[in-house]
C-alpha cells in the first residue's frame, strides 16, 4: 500500500515536472516580450514625436523664409510684404514702424523677419503712409542668431491696409 | 497491481524525474540567456533604425537650412554669378552657424537640448556639398530629401531663383518611424 502511494505520488510529480518544463520557456519568452515591448514602444513614441514636431516646425519656418525671399525677389513696398504675409499666414499680420522704416512679421517667437525700407510714402488722397523701396530683409532670428530688438507696435500700424 | 510492478514503476518514475530535473536545469539557463539576448538584439536593431530616421531628418534640415540661407544671401547680395560660389562656400564652411540654425528650428519645435545633442552626436551635419549642378547660367543646390533650388543667371547676372522646392519642402512623406515588429524568441 505504501509503495502504491509512493508510486502514484512520483507519477504525479513526473507530470508536474513535465508541465514545468513547458511553462518555463513561456515565462522567459513573456518576460523578454514585455521588456522588448516597453523599450520599443517608448522609442516609437518619443521618436515619432520628435519627427512630427520638427516637421510641423519646418512648415512654419519655410513659410517665414518664403515671405523673406519672395519679398526680396518681388516686393517693393510694405503693401507687397503684407500681401505675402497674408498668402502664407492668413491669420497673422506684420507690424510697421514708420519711424524706423521697418515692417516686422512674427509667425512665432522662433520665426521672425524684419524688412527694412528706404522711404516713407504718403498717399495724398487718403493720408495713409506706407513704406517703399525695400532694402533688406533681416532673417537673423531664423538663423538662430540673437533675436532682433522687438520694436514697439507702431505708429500707424497696418496703415496701408 | 502487484508489488513487483509497483517497484518497477517507482524506479522508472525516479529515473524519469532525475532526467527531467537535469533537462529542466539545462534548459533554464539556455532559455533565460536566449530570451535576454534576442530581446536585446531586437531592441537595439529597432532603436538604431528609429534613431537613423531622426539622423536623416537632422541632416535634411541642415541642407534645407543652408539652402534657404543661400537663397536669402544671393537675393540680398550683389546678385552676380561670380558671387554664387563664394556665398555657398561660406555658408557650407560655417559649421557653427549651420548647427545654430538647425538647433534654432528644433528649439522652436519644442525639442530640448538633450534630445538635440543626442541626435547631433550621431548625425553631425550633412556631409558633402549641397551643390548639385554648377554650369554657366545655371546652378542647382540640394535642399534635403529630393528638394532642389535652381539659380538662373544671364550674362553673369541673376535672373531668377526658383525655390519652390523649399516652399513645398516636406519630410512627412519621406521619413517615417516604423512601428516595432513583434518580438520573436527564435
Amino acid at each position: 500500500m505504501n509503495l502504491k502511494n509512493i508510486s502514484i505520488a512520483l507519477t504525479v510529480l513526473v507530470f508536474g515536472v513535465i508541465a514545468m518544463l513547458f511553462m518555463q520557456k513561456g515565462n522567459y519568452v513573456n518576460q523578454a516580450k514585455e521588456h522588448y515591448d516597453a523599450t520599443t514602444a517608448k522609442s516609437f513614441k518619443g521618436n515619432s514625436m520628435v519627427l512630427e514636431l520638427v516637421n510641423n516646425a519646418i512648415d512654419m519656418n519655410k513659410a517665414t523664409w518664403a515671405i523673406a525671399c519672395e519679398g526680396l525677389q518681388t516686393a517693393k513696398s510694405s503693401q507687397d510684404m503684407a500681401k505675402l504675409e497674408a498668402k502664407f499666414f492668413p491669420a497673422t499680420k506684420g507690424s510697421m514702424s514708420i519711424t524706423n522704416k521697418t515692417r516686422r512679421f512674427e509667425a512665432s517667437s522662433a520665426n521672425v523677419i524684419v524688412s527694412t525700407f528706404g522711404k516713407v510714402e504718403e498717399n495724398k488722397k487718403t493720408g495713409v503712409k506706407s513704406l517703399v523701396d525695400l532694402q533688406s530683409v533681416d532673417v537673423s532670428v531664423l538663423l538662430g542668431k540673437v533675436a532682433p530688438v522687438v520694436e514697439e507696435v507702431s505708429d500707424e500700424e497696418g496703415a496701408e491696409e | 497491481m502487484d508489488k513487483k510492478k509497483m517497484k518497477i514503476l517507482v524506479v522508472v518514475d525516479i529515473v524519469i524525474l532525475v532526467a527531467l530535473v537535469i533537462i529542466l536545469m539545462t534548459l533554464k539557463g539556455g532559455y533565460e540567456e536566449q530570451a535576454r539576448r534576442t530581446a536585446n538584439e531586437q531592441e537595439t536593431a529597432y532603436l538604431e533604425k528609429n534613431t537613423q530616421v531622426l539622423v536623416e531628418q537632422w541632416r535634411a534640415v541642415d541642407q534645407y537650412s543652408m539652402a534657404w540661407k543661400l537663397v536669402h544671401t544671393v537675393l540680398s547680395g550683389v546678385k552676380s554669378e561670380a558671387a554664387f560660389g563664394p556665398a555657398l562656400a561660406a555658408i557650407e564652411a560655417d559649421k557653427d552657424a549651420r548647427f545654430k540654425q538647425v538647433s534654432h528650428l528644433y528649439t522652436g519645435a519644442g525639442i530640448n537640448d538633450n534630445v538635440q545633442n543626442g541626435i547631433y552626436q550621431k548625425a553631425g551635419l550633412a556631409e558633402g556639398s549641397i551643390l548639385l549642378k554648377n554650369e554657366k547660367n545655371s546652378k542647382e543646390v540640394a535642399c534635403g530629401k529630393g528638394c532642389v533650388v535652381k539659380f538662373s543667371y544671364a550674362k553673369g547676372k541673376l535672373t531668377n531663383v526658383d525655390f519652390s522646392g523649399l516652399v513645398q519642402f516636406n519630410l512627412a512623406n519621406s521619413l517615417k518611424i516604423e512601428k516595432p515588429a513583434e518580438y520573436h524568441f527564435e
